[in-house]
């Protein structure tokens, strides 16, 4: 661990006693110190949902010793509750051993993106336990009519200093719930921490190795039918009534954009669905709706000159994301210039978990089962649909996530178990078969990117012109792009460290009708490889080695530095490389993270690439725990690896061309690298984890790929159309 | 039509139609919701039970072609739930990212037995979108050198 001094998010926290209606509505133990604490979320994705909610969290320390955490958030195996749970564990001086952690209902959550869950509420988290603790000791204080400076708290009690007696949290509960709550308290100093930081448990595994974690799909709530999802296999389509009840069927209901089918069981709710033919009516341009022609506009657009109006319709317009020096100017008179054309696909999020949510709504009643990432969006979907039941009406269940990767912000399956529900009367668990989660995503946005490089004759980079055309998320979503155009878009490209004092960075909005969304990394996870293999390319031009190259522009940014070279230590970038093998090298900031890979592969074959090995060098600025972080990176590494070498989805007249991991695969146990993490607990602030693993593994691969062959890979995936079989 | 089937060395009589999978009568006949969907045609390995101890996808297994064996899921791998050397191993390795696709990796780890060579476990077929396979690959080699104890023989 860092001897560094660890800075953590400052956040508004507000704490009290929890009032008796929350104990009576959701506290199932009476009695003890119950806290509850709050902060307004400033969920840096804004636009996605549920920004700016009050949130409350609660710790309860019970007469029988046991002190529960109640955390909100979505778990998606990320460990967010877990995590945020060492915090308190931490402040208030009791053995993680000890600590409960359970979820709470969604009116009382926030949303989780940004990989910021852990990062931006720790102090809450902290702040809250102190508080715990303080009001232990001045109820062991009172009790022993001594000051509380004579208290001392070691695991789970309070020691009266001079008498030696000692007191259970248990035992000064009670008390303590009747004294105020004090205005300030101190937090335990960065340099004696005894959790943060540390490699403890999640709390979450024994149900995950034993087949009792409840996930989505997997609850049971009495009485409930089985409905499968039929989505019109373009977006936006409706359904033609009336639609007959195939035989079988319990029932059809007809929904916005898809047809729903009602059985006793999910595998005849899927089968039905599937072999249910629906006439739909498709929107208007569904003919154009194409992969060939979303390129073609792309390239028109990478000449348009449309100017950009804040606020206007800024379709096909030229927005500067970033400018620096003279811009693009000196590409007209460099003695050396580069063109790189790089072109990215749509991608599926494919959770493991496909979507699915369970609803029961009564005349008075609605309650929500969802593995959700936005569990106050999943509140206002219901709300929306039900406007006359009063608030205390509405449950939001958070369930367990198999996976979230950013489809599980979105509301569309969460609209429909509703729909589902209120039309039936009856409790229904709402699924959808792989083909469907496949086929109806909010897709990673296809992107495709030009980057001028200009070179003097002294080998200096005296321009940098990059130009992005990506369908906008914000804008999709009714978001009229203003000033500072769609940042999604350009993340990854702009704010670079790079020492390259003459850039212009541009994006323009690609027109695609094709629904996107947040995908691990969102804008990153293209343009880490459109900067990284631009770097490498340039290197190549140049005649340098790109870990040098990349060190000469990062001369200026000590801890970009740090962890580049730390990452071509931990490579064994200086060493010779084994026969019929290549090193590669990326590096990408994202989320308040800066990652850098080393790759070490050999020859490819016609459908993957062999990668022996990945370097992976974090620097989070604090590390709450190393395990967890280490899974993170492996599982981003992994998640990056898949898409790199096979992710895409086409589109042909609106259909996509994703059915199954069948034409869609994903790495398994022979394609995984052996990945070594090294984290740097820089002191920076402490920032996310779960995304900044993915962006550098790409361009690592590509370029570790050109050295072993001359060519050059521009365009992802590495090996389109390849199938996978079990 | 009624079948019999033996589940964790329980006789069940379900009542269904003789084509439905056995990953549907486990889960949504006798809620045994361990046993995951996570493609239905046989591809990513969720679905992992073992039959008469060995590793198989159930997700496309007709529900009337195994009234003769004995069916394991993750529920029966252990007494208690978590003392079979895998489990032990992997919750001392921390694998589970997500969970969902662990519970068809434990039963196919488990059915390869203490000491299984790389090739073997380089050719597990199920996928972890989460993508926890170094610390799988960890595991199973830890729950061989016989640090959680031997490995009990398959029903
Ligand atoms: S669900 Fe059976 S192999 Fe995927
Ligand atoms: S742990 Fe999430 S899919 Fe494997």
């Amino acid at each position: 661990m860092s001897d560094r001094t660890i800075h953590l998010h400052q956040e508004e926290v507000k704490i009290t006693h929890a009032s008796e209606m929350d104990r009576r509505s959701f506290l199932k133990k009476a009695g003890g110190l119950l806290l509850a604490f709050s902060f307004e979320a400033g969920a840096n994705r804004a636009e996605a949902a549920g920004a700016g909610t009050p949130i409350t969290n609660y710790i309860h320390i019970g007469a029988d010793e046991t002190v529960t955490v109640f955390v909100g958030g979505g778990e998606m195996g990320q460990g967010i509750w877990s995590g945020l749970a060492m915090g308190v564990a931490e402040d208030l001086f009791v053995a993680w051993e000890k600590i409960a952690v359970e979820p709470i209902t969604a009116s009382l959550s926030w949303l989780t993106g940004g990989s910021s869950g852990v990062s931006r509420r720790m102090t809450t988290f902290r702040t809250a336990g102190a508080t715990a603790r303080t009001l232990l000791v001045n109820a062991a204080a009172q009790t022993w009519g001594v000051d509380p400076s004579v208290c001392a708290v070691n695991n789970g009690a309070v020691i009266n200093t001079t008498t030696n007696a000692s007191l259970t949290y248990g035992q000064l509960a009670p008390l303590a719930a009747t004294l105020p709550v004090p205005a300030t308290v101190v937090l335990v100093p960065s340099t004696s921490f005894r959790v943060l930081g540390t490699a403890v448990p999640r709390k979450d595994l024994y149900g995950k190795v034993n087949g009792q974690a409840k996930y989505g799909l997997d609850v049971v709530v009495p009485g409930m039918v089985f409905a499968a999802i039929k989505n019109c296999p373009v977006a936006g389509g409706t359904p033609k009534l009336p639609i007959t009840k195939p035989v079988g069927a319990l029932a059809v209901v007809a929904l916005d954009s898809a047809v729903a089918v009602v059985a006793t069981n999910s595998w005849a709710a899927m089968n039905l669905a599937n072999s249910l033919s629906v006439s739909w009516n498709y929107p208007t341009d569904y003919l154009t709706q194409n992969s060939t022609n979303f390129a073609t506009t792309a390239s028109t657009l990478m000449n348009s000159t449309k100017p950009y109006v804040a606020g206007a319709d800024n379709s096909g317009a030229v927005y500067t994301a970033e400018t620096a020096g003279t811009g693009a100017a000196g590409l007209s008179t460099a003695a050396k210039t580069l063109e790189l054309n790089y072109s990215f696909p749509y991608l599926a999020h494919c959770c493991m978990e496909v979507l699915n949510c369970t609803a029961s709504v009564t005349p008075t009643s609605c309650e929500l089962w969802v593995p959700t990432q936005a569990p106050n969006s999943c509140l206002k979907t219901a709300q929306a649909l039900l406007p006359t039941l009063p608030a205390s009406a509405f449950k939001v269940n958070v369930m367990l996530m198999g996976g979230g990767l950013g489809r599980k912000f979105e509301q569309d399956y969460v609209k429909q178990a509703l729909q589902v529900a209120i039309a039936l009367g009856k409790p229904v668990k709402l699924m959808y078969s792989r083909e469907q989660d496949m086929g109806r995503d909010y897709y990673r946005p296809m992107a495709v990117s030009r980057v001028r490089v200009g070179i003097d004759a002294a080998n200096n980079i005296t321009a940098l012109h990059i130009r992005n055309v990506v369908p906008s998320i914000s804008n999709q979503r009714g978001v009229v792009l203003g000033a500072k155009g769609d940042s999604a878009g350009t993340e990854g490209v702009v704010g670079r460290s790079y020492a390259l004092p003459n850039r212009l960075v541009e994006y323009v909005q690609h027109t695609s009708p094709i629904p996107v969304g947040y995908w691990r990394s969102v804008g990153n996870s293209f343009n880490a490889f459109v900067m990284e293999t631009a770097i490498d390319e340039i290197a190549t031009a140049l005649g340098y080695d790109p870990y040098l190259l990349r060190r000469q522009l990062l001369a200026n940014d000590a801890r970009s530095l740090d962890v580049l070279d730390a990452a071509a230590q931990l490579g064994g970038w200086n060493t010779p490389v084994a026969a019929g093998h290549a090193r590669g090298i990326a590096l990408a900031p994202s989320f308040g993270s800066i990652v850098a890979q080393v790759v070490d592969i050999s020859m490819p074959t016609t459908t993957s690439i062999k990668v022996h090995s990945v370097a992976c060098v974090v620097d989070c600025g604090f590390a709450m725990n190393p395990n967890s972080v280490e899974a993170q990176m492996q599982g981003g590494i992994m998640h990056g690896l898949s898409a790199a070498m096979w992710g895409q989805v086409t589109f042909s007249k609106g259909v996509a061309s994703a059915k199954n991991f069948s034409n869609y695969p994903a790495a398994k146990m022979k394609d995984a690298p052996v990945i070594t993490v090294q984290i740097i607990n820089s002191g920076a602030a402490a920032s996310g984890t779960g995304e900044p693993g993915v962006p550098p593994i790409a361009p690592a691969i590509a370029a570790a790929y050109f050295k072993l062959t001359g060519k050059r890979i521009r365009t992802l995936p590495f090996f389109p159309g390849v199938t996978m079989s079990g | 039509m009624a079948y019999t089937i033996n589940v964790n060395g329980k006789s069940y009589n379900v009542d269904v139609p003789g084509d439905t999978p056995l990953l549907w009568v486990l889960r949504d006949v006798l809620g045994l919701t361990g046993t995951k969907y996570g493609c239905g045609i046989e591809v990513c390995n969720a679905c992992n039970v073992w039959i008469d101890g060995s590793a198989e996808k159930c997700c496309k297994l007709p529900v009337k072609e195994v009234t003769q064996v004995k069916i394991t899921t993750i529920e029966g791998l252990s007494a208690d739930g978590q003392s079979h050397p895998i489990q032990k191993a992997w919750i001392a390795e921390q694998v589970p990212q997500c969970g969902y696709c662990q519970s068809g990796m434990i039963m196919r780890a488990a059915a390869m037995g203490s000491k299984p060579t790389d090739a073997a476990i380089d050719s597990m077929p199920n996928i972890c979108v989460c993508g926890t396979y170094n610390r799988i690959k960890k595991a199973i080699k830890r729950a061989g050198t016989g640090e959680f104890g031997a490995y009990p023989p398959k029903p």
